[in-house]
């Protein structure tokens, strides 16, 4: 389970350009729940993310992962419980390091690091079978560096690396959005089945809005660093691309009155 | 002509095997510059103080009649401190890694000075690591290249070890990619001091080496050897290569060898030795331009992504 509790995040505070990205945000996600996050430019998705991974820390309010109050715990122990897409392909992988290399460092992730040897024949075995599911041929490419890889095919591999190992909460960041409409489908495809599968509790921010009614058991809504509409499971099965688009209208409606 | 190139040949072949046991010793130097700069991405000039720091170490040891053994291992465990604290000051304060190599090796002359007393030292005549060599008489360049290559071997293949371990992949991780390696739930603060921390033990171990070795210690005898290792490193990758462990582990062997040998060579050739450090800079100079060049004009991105 995922809470936030009025979580405030202020860039350059006190000058001109102050900018409020997180304004007393509430959320609450409950074990197994799939939340697709919506919003417009700006609103603060992004940031939500990053403080709840630890990598931008709160001005105040705290976050709880299954009642343990992470707030003040630094990114490296919260990744323990957390795993991460990010949009661009190339912040998940290690790029001067092999396919292989990345799936260990994934494995790895919720464990405490030995001297063993860390590329053993089980493992290699396993990241292969893990790997195949893709249908891209990742599995006959271990010992290929990561730098090699196509965008799609890093962006994949970094979905692989974040479900294995089952984490508490997984952590999308419109992790489609830098692919070809093809491969953005085969990756949202193989994310959909795994947090399925696993049961993962997960946040995935999109801006596609028939990916926020086809998908997750919640649709989220952010809109100036505030949580402005949750839809939930009963209600959620009746909605339309339509529906939400006019939240988004209603906003920029007030926004044009208000002006 | 003929005449030229006979007597340079001549002297060069006299000075192969001391040029061979000098650059096994500084093979440890340029391994201490290696893993900064290519496994953890984080270019460092920490070398520069701490093999003069390994030096005076192990000098000063020996002079009290410490045995020469310990005396390296006392070394090598001041000069990893160094590398801690220049890991330390750039995470800590996110000063720049070339500022905080700068800021440590300019600290450490001092220190230097003190550990001795005075500017040099000589320890000639006294007990060294070199007299135990096997099936040798001590003394003889012979002794030198076989405890160096012993313990080069030995530093090799336990780093060849370790890097392919559960741990030491997480710290080639923090290298590769630092956000992405945080985000996999590892230290980039352990690694970081514990990686450059190694690398300055390395670059200690060299100058304790060299310093049995040659019977003196000197606070000056550091000075320019960064350059010589980023000369004699990227000879070694341009030979074997750099993107397995193993080849990049080995470039810094085969690259002081190859290295110090062209230096031997200039100089029988009758180079002027104070010009050598000129040389040696517009080697590496042209080295790190060769990808830009080739390019053509208007420039090319950087060849290196580094730690900020
Ligand atoms: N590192 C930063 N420094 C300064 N301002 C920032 C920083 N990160 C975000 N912001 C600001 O905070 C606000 C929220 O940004 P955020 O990236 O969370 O938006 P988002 O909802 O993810 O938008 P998008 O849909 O464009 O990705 C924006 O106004 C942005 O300019
Ligand atoms: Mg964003």
């Amino acid at each position: 389970m995922l809470e936030i509790r009025s979580a405030r995040k202020t860039f350059y505070k006190g000058q001109a350009d102050e900018k409020v990205a997180l304004d007393a945000l509430d959320l609450t996600l409950q074990t197994g729940e799939f939340g697709v996050v919506i919003g417009s430019n700006g609103a603060g998705k992004s940031t939500m993310l990053n403080a709840i991974s630890g990598a931008m820390p709160l001005d105040s309010g705290h976050i709880l992962i299954n009642g343990d109050d992470v707030t003040n715990t630094p990114v490296h122990k919260r990744a323990m419980r957390i795993a991460r897409v990010f949009q661009d392909p190339m912040l998940g992988t290690a790029a001067s390091m092999t396919v292989a290399e990345n799936m260990l460092l994934a494995e790895l992730r919720s464990k405490s690091r030995t001297f063993a040897r860390g590329l053993n024949a089980k493992r290699l075995s396993d990241y292969k079978e893990r790997l195949s599911m893709l249908g891209l041929g990742l599995e006959d490419r271990l010992d290929t560096r990561v730098e090699l890889l196509s965008g799609g095919q890093r962006q994949s591999l970094s979905l692989i690396m974040a479900v294995g190992g089952s984490p508490d909460l997984l952590l999308l960041d419109e992790h489609t959005a830098a692919l070809d409409p093809r491969t953005a489908d085969l990756v949202l495809n193989a994310t959909i089945r795994a947090v399925d599968a696993l049961k993962l509790t997960t946040l995935m921010v999109t801006h596609n809005m028939q990916h926020a009614v086809d998908y997750g058991n919640r649709v989220i809504m952010l809109d100036a660093g505030k949580v402005k509409l949750q839809i939930g499971d009963d209600e959620k099965t009746n909605i339309t691309v339509a529906t939400l688009v006019d939240h988004f209208s209603v906003k920029s409606d007030a926004m044009l009155l208000g002006a | 002509m003929m005449e030229f190139i006979s007597s340079t040949f001549t002297s060069y072949v006299a000075l192969f095997p001391v040029t061979l046991a000098q650059s096994l010793i500084l093979a440890f130097v340029v391994m201490g510059i290696m893993i900064p700069f290519r496994t953890l991405h984080f270019p460092d000039l920490t070398s520069e103080g701490a093999y003069p720091l390994g030096g005076c170490v192990c000098g000063m040891l020996i002079a009290a009649g410490v045995n020469p053994a310990l005396a390296i291992i006392a070394a090598l465990l001041c000069g990893f401190a160094a590398g801690c604290c220049t890991a330390f000051i750039h995470l800590r304060f996110r000063i720049h890694t070339l500022l905080a190599g700068i800021l440590m090796m300019t600290m450490l002359y001092s220190i230097n000075l003190r550990i001795m007393g005075k500017s040099n030292l000589s320890i000639f005549g006294t007990g060294s690591v070199f007299d135990w060599a096997p099936f040798v008489t001590p003394g003889f360049p012979a002794s030198k290249i076989i405890i160096a290559g012993i313990i080069g071997a030995g530093v090799f293949l336990a780093l060849n070890w370790f890097f392919k371990t559960e741990r030491g992949t997480a710290m080639r991780a923090v290298g590769a990619n630092p956000a992405m390696a945080e985000a996999q739930g590892i230290s980039v603060w352990v690694s970081t001091i514990g990686g450059v921390g190694l690398a300055s033990a390395f670059s200690a171990t060299s100058g304790a080496l060299m310093v049995q070795s040659q019977g003196f210690a000197d606070v000056n005898m550091g000075l320019g050897i960064l350059i010589n290792g980023l000369a004699a490193l990227m000879i070694g990758e341009a030979i074997v290569g750099k993107h397995s462990v193993f080849r990049q582990l080995l470039a810094p062997f085969v690259g002081a060898i190859i290295y110090y040998q062209l230096v031997s060579l200039c100089l029988a050739a009758g180079m002027p030795p104070p010009d050598l450090k000129l040389a040696t800079g517009l080697f590496v100079l042209a080295m790190l331009a060769l990808p830009s060049l080739k390019r053509g004009r208007g420039g090319a991105p950087a060849r290196e992504k580094f730690r900020e």
